[in-house]
């Protein structure tokens, strides 16, 4: 298959996911048998104001007329009106995506390198002391809670130490960077605001790290299997055989074949950073799309809730779709 | 290895170096969540915490002061008031002179505009003015402007004068600039979108700045009639997690952590460098039993479960002492609080399963016990669970979100619950009401209490000029509803923070929180 074909079959498979994803989110957040009315005007409100409230937001139309004006509306680009914010949900998730978006983009940076480095090491000096302390570290960064992960680290580094800031973006009298993408350490640096780039950057330091942990144990799982898969191979032997130095037979031979696995999963973990950011979001204040989206389960913000996941849904196929793109080209034997 | 780790280690001292500044003494530093945080529109907002930046952002006709104990409304913008003899025409005195924060002179039209904007806008507030009988439809008859200084209003009852001073008095009531909020309107809203996160009002505060799920930032207005604020800076930060609270708040990089659980506040007791400060809470935590559902029918059996709770171990294990044991539905410090025996019930498990017996329940039954996903709900839940164990009821517990709880019930259907009520003014009016006039169609109504005797009485005590008549009623009130009411009240919540040592008047700012925060009077 051509590898235009195969991009058009790939986009077509993506909008299909994505109308199973909005039919799905509809009827799940529909059928929960609460009041998003009840809930946001609170428990006092007496029940001819939830009534009258209801009717304003067309929530007592039919559960198919909601569903057509909200499909309606979505294959116009429009996510429809938070009922908590009053605001377009399309322009709440503008204002909340980019810090979700530069804490993935520096948690995954942190999991590459750490990854990496762990799975080299562990790989090369295999069934060593190094090798179980890599893999313990792997098999606690999946297992261990995010919760207890970040206040562990808050505790240490901020409370007791006092290295690292607490929580939030920027400190609070901290002036921050005129506005260009909504990430703030970018910004910082687009605009030369050095001291909102460094405060910054330290306190991205923690949330990343505790985000990017799981990631790194798995980067750093595939590395070793697939270093350990290349240093078996005859090319590795005979670039022994011809006297190379260990440093050059590992950097330049084994680790360079050994990437291509690595990088599929580096694609598809950035992806489930994007999604998973909830938590680490709720421990560093971080003013994310994660929380967004639970602040608005709470209160049953149906449009905030399809919207946010719908748009979650999306990035996350579209880093797949660029890891499947990546691999055809590399790899036409994917194309089928 | 070893070099790497020296580096790292390096990076991270060299880090620290720069640290936080400290907090200036003219700004107050609040760690909060502030994820309830909806609107900032004094028509609009209808939630605590955002209400105390409402309320410090706007002034209406009445305050809300805490005098003696009791929280009373007294003139602010009004300098005085009269009340016809029928009781219904309420004709209103400006102060001369009195501005907006942005300079802009407030008159008699920006009050009526500001009323009919809450009515007009018809969003969570607007019920308590529908309770005075102004409404979007008869507005330019009840709401009318004499004169520049003179503001006048008909409600449709003669209400006892604290019903309508409190109902006015609280953010809603908060007067908007007319010139600015239709400046910045979009359709009808009458600035309502751009109020969400400005201010244009004239209190001690102006919003300056409302960065979602970050923080807001108040700056004191000069201009304020009694004088500009000393703190002149807040900022509300927000922190979701209240281990952060805790952390930040002992290391000063916050004066106040907002949302702390009972056991962190406990360990913070001796630090000198934080004081713990409370207050009883505007609110009541109850078990609700549905008197339309079975066994409940029987007000034996609605006793019996009153007798069989252990409300001092609620009190003591659950909500750490946090707690004030006052079974009323009235507040304690509000007029018409019993204050000679407030907690008539304590476990007695010999006369609840006497009164089961008589009732003809020896064996007891089994029922449904809901609320919804709180932490302390759901202790409570359980712990009223073992207690009704003890005389025969099986309680089955469903925890369910707040929002789907809310809904059933509404609907009537729920059988026996564990929920809480937020004071919506400070009048026993406010409170007689929802737990025993079925007729407003809030609480007694939702458990199906369909008692006249007691609708009739809360109805009438509303009305009522004379305060000694009007006590009394409340008092007969009470007593019937200790004894025939669908309520075990549990507990009346005591609100707490942590503070700074440095930070000063906290204590005196947030008597009667749920209603009112004056931050006028923190300084450091």
């Amino acid at each position: 298959m051509k590898l235009s074909m195969y991009i058009i079959k790939r986009l077509l498979l993506m909008a299909l996911v994505m109308l199973g994803v909005s039919v799905i989110v509809f009827f799940i957040a529909h059928v929960i048998p609460a009041d998003p009315v009840g809930a946001l005007l609170g428990g006092n409100a007496p029940p001819q104001l939830v009534d009258q409230m209801k009717h304003q937001l067309g929530l007592d139309k039919p559960l198919w007329q909601q569903f057509e004006i909200y499909m309606v509306g979505l294959a116009h680009g429009d996510f429809g009106i938070s009922l908590k914010s009053n605001r377009p949900v399309i322009q709440d998730i503008g204002e909340y995506f980019p810090a979700t978006l530069e804490l993935a983009i520096f948690s995954i940076i942190f999991s590459i390198i750490l990854g990496v480095i762990l799975g080299i090491v562990s790989a090369v000096h295999r069934n060593s002391w190094l090798d179980h302390f890599s893999r313990i570290f792997s098999i606690l960064g999946v297992s261990m809670p995010v919760f207890w992960t970040g206040l562990i680290l808050l505790l240490i580094f901020y409370y007791l130490l006092g290295w690292l800031p607490g929580t939030g973006q920027l400190s609070l009298f901290t002036i921050p960077p005129d506005h260009i993408t909504g990430m703030v350490i970018f910004d910082s640096i687009l605009t030369g605001n050095w001291q909102a780039a460094w405060d910054g950057l330290r306190h991205i330091i923690l949330p990343s790290i505790v985000l990017g942990y799981a990631a790194t144990a798995s980067i750093a799982r595939i590395t070793r299997a697939s270093m350990l898969d290349v240093l078996r191979q005859d090319f590795i032997r005979t670039a022994k055989a011809k006297g190379l130095s260990k440093r050059i037979v590992i950097y330049r031979h084994a680790l360079r074949n050994s990437l291509i696995p690595v990088i599929t999963v580096i694609g598809l973990t950035f992806g489930s950073l994007l999604e998973g950011a909830v938590l680490t979001e709720t421990i560093f204040g971080w003013p994310g799309l994660g929380r967004y989206i639970v602040n608005a389960l709470l209160v049953l913000d149906y449009p905030a809730i399809m919207g946010g996941t719908f748009f979650i849904a999306l990035a996350y196929s579209l880093a797949n779709l660029a890891v499947d793109l990546t691999y055809a080209a590399l790899d036409p034997r994917m194309r089928t | 290895m070893r070099k790497s780790v020296v580096v790292l280690v390096s990076v991270l001292l060299l880090m620290g170096v720069v640290g936080l500044a400290s907090i200036p003494k003219d700004t107050l530093v609040i760690g909060a969540n502030t994820g309830i945080f909806i609107t900032l529109d004094p028509a609009v907002c209808y939630e605590v915490l955002p209400s105390v930046v409402v309320m410090n952002a706007y002034s209406g006709l009445f305050k809300l002061e805490s005098i003696g104990g009791v929280i009373k409304a007294v003139p602010e913008l009004a300098e005085s008031y009269e009340i016809s003899k029928d009781g219904k025409t309420w004709t209103f005195h400006l102060r001369h002179g009195l501005t907006f924060a942005n300079g802009d002179p407030l008159t008699a039209d920006a009050v009526v505009y500001s009323y009919k904007r809450v009515l007009k806008l018809h969003k969570s507030p607007v019920w308590l003015y529908e309770s005075l009988g102004l409404t979007a439809d008869n507005m330019d008859e009840t709401i009318k402007k004499i004169d520049d200084y003179t503001v006048q209003i008909v409600t449709s009852k003669p209400f006892a004068p604290n019903v309508v001073m409190s109902i006015l008095a609280e953010s809603w009531g908060g007067i908007v600039d007319p010139k600015v909020a239709e400046a910045h309107a979009v359709g009808n809203d009458m600035g309502s979108k751009w109020l969400t996160d400005h201010s244009a009002g004239a209190g001690p505060y102006v919003v300056k700045l409302w960065k979602r799920n970050s923080m807001v930032v108040l700056e004191a207005n000069e201009k304020y009639w009694k004088g500009a604020p000393k703190i002149k800076r807040v900022i509300i930060k927000d922190m979701p997690e209240t281990t952060d609270q805790l952390l930040s708040l002992k290391r000063g990089d916050i004066d106040v952590a907002w949302n702390l659980t009972p056991q962190q506040i406990n360990s913070l007791k001796g630090n000198k460098s934080v004081q713990i400060i409370t207050t009883p809470s505007q609110s009541d935590e109850y078990v609700g039993m549905n008197a339309g559902w079975g066994p409940f029918k029987n007000p034996k059996v609605r006793l019996a479960v009153k007798y069989a709770i252990d409300y001092k171990s609620i009190i003591k294990d659950i909500v750490g002492g946090y707690a004030i044991n006052n079974q009323e539905f009235i507040p304690a410090g509000y007029f018409g609080f019993v204050t000679d025996n407030p907690a008539p019930f304590h476990q007695n498990i010999a006369k609840a399963k006497e009164l089961m017996k008589e009732a003809g329940y020896p064996n007891g039954f089994e029922v449904e016990l809901v609320t919804n996903t709180t932490e302390r709900r759901r202790n409570e839940a359980i712990a009223i669970q073992a207690d009704l164990a003890k005389i025969g009821i099986k309680a089955k517990i469903t925890i369910m979100q707040a929002s789907q709880m809310y809904s059933k019930y509404r609907q009537q259907g729920i059988q026996m619950i564990v929920a809480g009520w937020g004071v919506d003014f400070p009048d026993a009016d406010a409170l007689a009401k929802p737990f025993a006039d079925y007729r407003v169609h809030q609480l007694a109504w939702r458990l199906m209490w369909y008692d006249d005797y007691a609708a009739d009485l809360a109805e009438k005590a509303g009305f009522e000029k004379n305060a000694a008549k009007r006590e009394q009623m409340y008092a007969d009130l009470m007593e019937y509803w200790f004894l025939n009411g669908p309520f075990a009240m549990l507990y009346q919540p005591l609100q707490y923070w942590g503070v700074r040592s440095e930070v000063k008047g906290f204590d005196e700012a947030a008597k009667g929180y749920g209603l009112v925060f004056d931050l006028m009077k923190v300084y450091k």
